[in-house]
């Protein structure tokens, strides 16, 4: 019953975006103005409809519907039960149209553009709508009735029980699908040619947005891979984690882009081309995380008749997309004189530096793909690659960045420049000091230097502003140095934690006391629990530091029953400068071997993001 | 000049779509690894007999024949869908030799399956520790292996059985 409902409000929110194209294709009547929205807001209703069905059927364990049935089971918490609407493929699906429709709804809200480039652009959004609605419809509806009666379903995937993942998808989703309506934008100010200032202050205020919920999601996802993981790292180049960092980079490079095209009137071709590109980079990640044709953490259950479907799909929008960008793509008359040392200059290398860093990755990501294709053989591109090409690409652009502050927009002329030119070298004596006086690494100096010139340099600016404004609206003129900050203060977290981590393996017994650094570490006892819908080996350590107590650690296995796997929960103790990072590995003899990672200056990457997140919000609300 | 950059990204686009395209055709599936036991000896072990606890068979004395290993479980919602597949297999096949594994399950509760949902087997061994599983690398139940007369697993496939799983991809190991 349940299901059917589902199914309906999807098939009535897929024939109400049908309504709202060819409303608007009769548009020179007027009285199909009023049918225009009321389908709009009907779809969005049949198709929260759907998705709070789909909702209700996980939360009341209805093993009639499949997807219930395969993916859940009734001893599991209720708040999973919930999340585990979108912990699978066709879930997750119905989520992404879910975000669509509410995106196209609460962009018709907008009164800033004008009346036809905001219907062309819902209308736009519409055509995507109805793509992928109906991908969903005919390869992964979520509404099938199962086929065998059963009263208990198989259990969702033991690794996603877990509060940080379980809004992991929808925060990721709100930033990944939103480009959709970037793309609506630049596709209706291409064809009306109405690329104009309103235009660019609306799509500047939305790309914000979806860029820095993309940012949220891949840093909530990557903090879950910290923790739950236990391999004492947050980021693997694994291809999903790279398919999200493209778009997040493209994204990155369209919100400072249009800072530009807002003070210069330049570039808007470049603005509309990174406006495509990043919903493109989102269907491709899409296509190749779904179809199983990268082989991740994220396993989807594999489908080549999905993935023939996403990808022309993907096929379709873009090449669509880059055909009306071929023909119709704005001249600009002015042309750009990238000699000039100002911060249009910086931003326009620094754009090109981040193209080529997407570039790097979408070709570490899909060279497998190619060389199977061609050769047979297959091969997999791991971190060795990514580390020894993106970082070094990314390099320049950090420099810029920390010289950036000092630059002014227009002319040629350097600001104050003393008092930067002095910091810099303050900064940098003390950098070389302190790494020559202990362990020198040329990765770990350049990171740190570059961290501290960056955050050195917006200080400076902050402070040269809050002299010029006496204080006034502090967020609101300094919202993107203080963002800058965050960067630096991530780069130095990301610095350390990967070049200075040390690990540590030992074999320790009940009781025992092993040493690890200045932390010393006992084993109170081991303990199994039996929980709701797992068994847990539960390690109680006690942990001092020079002597002194510091705290419990606990570090555990569980094995969930329904979907016997294993999964290891590492134990932190968070210290502001270092984390310390407890894994409980395996019985031999009586003594457990365990490994402990000390990470140094991780926070910093997770204070970093909150910075970084916070003050672009900031960014959206000002005028 | 440029405006040939402009037909860059839609080249490119062309270029993914179609290596991606021909991957996909070639019908090849990555999210199956292959198994690191594939076409290696089956590891020995011994098997308790179901129905009795008295009666022990090494893997060792079954060689000569082609077998089917099958993991179940009372507790497996799959297994019950695949099961009656078994009956056919039996049929069509006479030679095989079916075993079943009643993989980390209550004794009883496997018996009373077997009896309700009748016993296609030529043989019913028990594992509720899930040892043999280990030695075998199970990690999901159902899962379905074919060993060939020489001991030698040939075949190995993960979740149930389909009809059209055996008619088309069984028939080159079990003849």
């Amino acid at each position: 019953m349940i299901s059917l409902i589902g199914f309906s409000g999807l098939i009535l929110s897929f024939i109400f975006n049908v309504i709202v194209i060819v409303s608007y294709y009769y548009k020179i009547n007027q009285r199909f103005n009023h049918i225009f929205y009321l389908a709009l807001y009907c779809s969005l209703f049949f198709m929260c409809l759907s998705f709070f069905a789909l909702m209700f059927a996980y939360i009341s364990s209805d093993f009639s519907n499949f997807n219930v049935f395969q993916n859940s089971h009734s001893s599991k918490p209720l708040l999973y039960k919930i999340t585990g609407t979108w912990g699978n493929h066709e879930g997750s699906m119905l989520l992404w149209l879910l975000i669509m429709s509410l995106y196209n709804v609460f962009f018709s809200f907008n009164i800033t553009l004008e009346d036809h480039v905001r219907k062309l652009t819902i209308v736009f959004q519409s055509f995507l709508y109805l793509c992928f609605s109906l991908f969903v419809i005919l390869t992964s509806n979520p509404f099938l009735v199962n086929s065998i009666d059963s009263n208990e379903g198989l259990g969702l995937n033991p690794i996603l029980q877990d509060p940080a993942l379980a809004i992991h998808p929808p925060v990721l989703y709100i930033g990944y699908v939103g480009f959709s309506l970037i793309l609506s934008l630049a596709l209706a100010g291409l064809i009306l040619n109405q690329l104009d200032n309103l235009w660019i202050q609306v799509i500047k205020r939305w790309a914000m947005f979806c860029w820095l919920m993309l940012t949220g999601g891949i840093a909530l996802g990557s903090y879950w891979a910290y923790y739950e993981l236990g391999w004492g790292g947050w980021w693997f180049w694994d291809p999903v984690e790279n398919v999200s960092l493209m778009p997040w980079i493209t994204g990155l490079a369209l919100v400072h882009s249009l800072m530009i095209t807002k003070q210069e009137q330049l570039l808007k071709r470049w603005v509309v081309f990174l406006s495509i590109l990043c919903f493109s980079l989102s269907i491709l990640g899409t296509f190749l995380v779904r179809s199983g044709i990268l082989t991740s953490v994220h396993s989807f259950a594999a489908d080549a008749s999905r993935g023939i479907f996403i990808l022309i799909l993907f096929l379709t929008i873009t090449g669509f997309s880059f055909i009306i960008f071929i023909l119709k793509s704005p001249h600009s008359n002015k042309q750009i004189n990238l000699l000039f040392i100002n911060k249009t200059s910086a931003l326009i290398i620094n754009n090109i530096v981040m193209l080529i860093a997407c570039i790097t990755i979408l070709l570490g990501t899909i060279y497998p793909i190619i060389i199977e294709v061609l050769t047979n053989k297959r091969m997999s591109v791991g971190a060795p690659y990514y580390n020894s090409t993106v970082l070094p690409i990314l390099l320049p652009g950090f420099l810029i960045m920390s010289i950036a502050p000092m630059l002014s927009w227009q002319s040629n002329k350097l600001d104050k420049i003393k008092n930067y030119i002095y910091i810099l070298i303050v900064t940098s004596i003390l950098t070389l000091l302190i790494t020559y006086l202990t362990k020198f690494n040329i990765w770990g100096f350049t990171g740190t230097i570059l961290g501290l010139w960056i955050i050195a340099a917006s200080l400076l600016s902050i402070l040269h502003n809050c002299l010029k404004y006496k204080f006034k609206k502090f967020f609101i003129y300094n919202n993107a140095l203080i963002a800058h900050m965050g960067v630096g203060i991530m780069i130095i977290g990301i610095t350390f934690s990967s070049i200075f981590q040390t690990k540590n393996n030992f074999t320790i017994q009940t009781g025992e006391i092993v040493n690890s650094g200045q932390y010393s570490l006992q084993l109170k006892n081991l303990k199994i629990e039996e929980k709701n819908n797992f068994q847990e080996l539960l390690g109680i350590f006690l942990l001092h530091k020079k002597n002194e107590f510091l705290t419990t650690i606990k570090s555990s296995k569980r094995y969930y029953y329904v979907s016997k796997v294993i999964t290891t929960e590492a134990g932190i103790y968070h210290d502001w400068f270092q984390d310390f990072y407890l894994v409980l590995g395996n019985e031999k003899n009586n003594k457990w071997s365990i490994t402990i990672y000390h990470n140094p200056l991780v926070s910093f990457i997770w204070i970093g993001v909150m910075i970084m997140i916070f003050s672009g919000m900031v960014g959206i609300f000002k005028r | 000049m440029n405006k040939i950059f402009l037909f860059v990204p839609l080249i490119l686009v062309m270029l993914i779509s179609i290596f991606c395209l021909v991957f996909l055709l070639q019908g090849k599936d990555p999210s199956k690894p292959p198994s690191a036991l594939l076409y290696k000896n089956l590891p020995d072990f011994d098997i308790i007999n179901l129905f009795d606890d008295a009666d022990v068979i090494s893997n060792k004395d079954l060689k000569g024949r082609i077998m089917l290993i099958n993991f179940f479980a009372s507790w497996c919602s799959p297994c019950k869908v695949e099961h009656p597949l078994f009956f056919e297999i039996k049929k069509k096949y006479p030679n095989i030799l079916l075993i079943g594994i009643d993989y980390k399950d209550k004794q009883e509760e496997a018996i009373n399956y077997l009896n309700t949902m009748g016993n296609p087997y030529d043989y019913v061994g028990m594992d509720n520790k899930g040892l043999i599983g280990l030695e075998l690398g199970v990690f999901g139940l159902p899962e379905t292996f074919i060993v060939n007369s020489k001991g030698i697993i040939t075949y190995k496939h993960l979740g149930p059985l389909t009809k059209k799983i055996i008619t088309n991809e069984f028939a080159p190991f079990i003849q």
